[in-house]
């Protein structure tokens, strides 16, 4: 999957040492897909299973990923809960603060597509892909910790099939 | 006092603006006409016996057969006892006066049933928007038969259909 694998492939010995030669798009990807730091998302329900998840039981930690209030130092935008109308404009404007490569991950049937507020409803957005792409779905009302567990291997599956001209257009890159 | 003794001080004090309705919950529903509205306010706060110092919450309702009124539930912590009281606000243009000059607290309650019902509420100190976004125009969204950009009405089930 990753170069981590592949690691011993990789080293070249040489008199006085070794190298590890590989490609810079799996070096590039190996990078982003480990250190996730994600933005602390919580707009409802799904927030405390997120709470749950990067706490001691299942651990985010040992993914790489550790929360960050800022969306400056943050890679990964966890959209964890209801979008109102009037939040969405602010999640708009969070997702345009954060840095490239940026990805999202809308947990739950409310960030999905609505949810339960899908019918007669004045004030929820129907999916936080109505103002953001969206890499990675979990459908849940709220999911379990374990599906946010796995919605975050397959972001991670995602970022390492990523190709370095995917990069170089201005288009977006995910 | 329990919940005759309050309907009867208060039927005896104010008459024919009091209506009460039946009810089994255990606090009285009383309707009071809009005349005599912010009166009975003031008496309710005011009275030794009702002490009615603060307001739970302030609400619009607006009925299928496209009646306006508001609903206040009262709470006295002195007495521990709990009053409902409801006007009936006219049919086209509901207006009704401000309660804030009575409880504080209605403030915020006014400018939400202000904004989701188009409930006028005379005199308020700050008839600003409280909840939608700030470039809302789409009328009153609790109102009954509201639609508005993004809205998807709950299908009907018992007509059959998809899902």
């Amino acid at each position: 999957m990753g170069i981590i694998e592949k690691a011993p492939l990789y080293i070249e010995k040489f008199p006085g040492g070794s190298v590890v030669t590989t490609s810079l798009e799996s070096a590039l990807n190996w990078s982003r897909a480990s250190s996730q730091w994600y933005l602390l998302f919580g707009l409802a329900c799904c927030a405390i299973e997120m709470m749950a998840t990067g706490a001691s039981r299942y651990d985010f930690d040992r993914l790489g990923m550790f929360f960050r209030a800022s969306p400056r130092q943050a890679d990964l935008m966890m959209v964890c809960g209801t979008v109102t109308h009037k939040m969405g404009k602010r999640v708009k404007i969070l997702y345009d603060q954060m840095a490239e490569p940026k990805y999202v991950l809308a947990m739950g049937g409310c960030a999905t597509n609505g949810g339960p507020f899908y019918y007669d409803c004045y004030s929820v957005l129907k999916g936080v892909d109505k103002v953001i792409p969206v890499d990675v779905y979990i459908p849940g009302c709220p999911p379990r910790p374990e599906s946010l567990l796995q919605g975050c291997l397959k972001m991670r599956e995602k970022i390492y099939s990523q190709k370095l001209k995917d990069f170089a257009s201005d288009s977006k890159m995910v | 006092m329990n919940k005759e003794q309050i309907e009867n001080k208060i039927t005896q004090k104010f008459g024919s603006a009091i209506e009460i309705q039946k009810t089994k919950n255990p606090e009285p529903f009383i309707y009071v006409s809009i005349e005599k509205y912010i009166e009975v306010c003031e008496f309710l706060k005011t009275d030794p016996d009702m002490c009615f110092e603060y307001l739970f919450q302030l609400g619009g309702v607006h009925y299928p057969d496209d009646r306006f009124e508001i609903a206040l539930t009262l709470s006295s912590h002195k007495h521990k006892h709990e009053l409902v009281l409801k006007v009936k606000l006219p049919h086209d243009n509901p207006k009704a006066p401000t309660a804030t000059t009575v409880w504080e607290a209605a403030n915020w309650y006014e400018r939400e049933a202000m904004e989701l019902f188009g409930i006028q509420f005379e005199g308020h100190p700050d008839p600003r928007p409280l909840l939608l976004y700030d470039d809302w125009n789409y009328g009153y969204p609790m109102r009954k038969g509201w639609t508005g950009p993004d809205f998807i009405p709950m299908p009907d089930k018992t007509k059959g259909g998809d899902d």
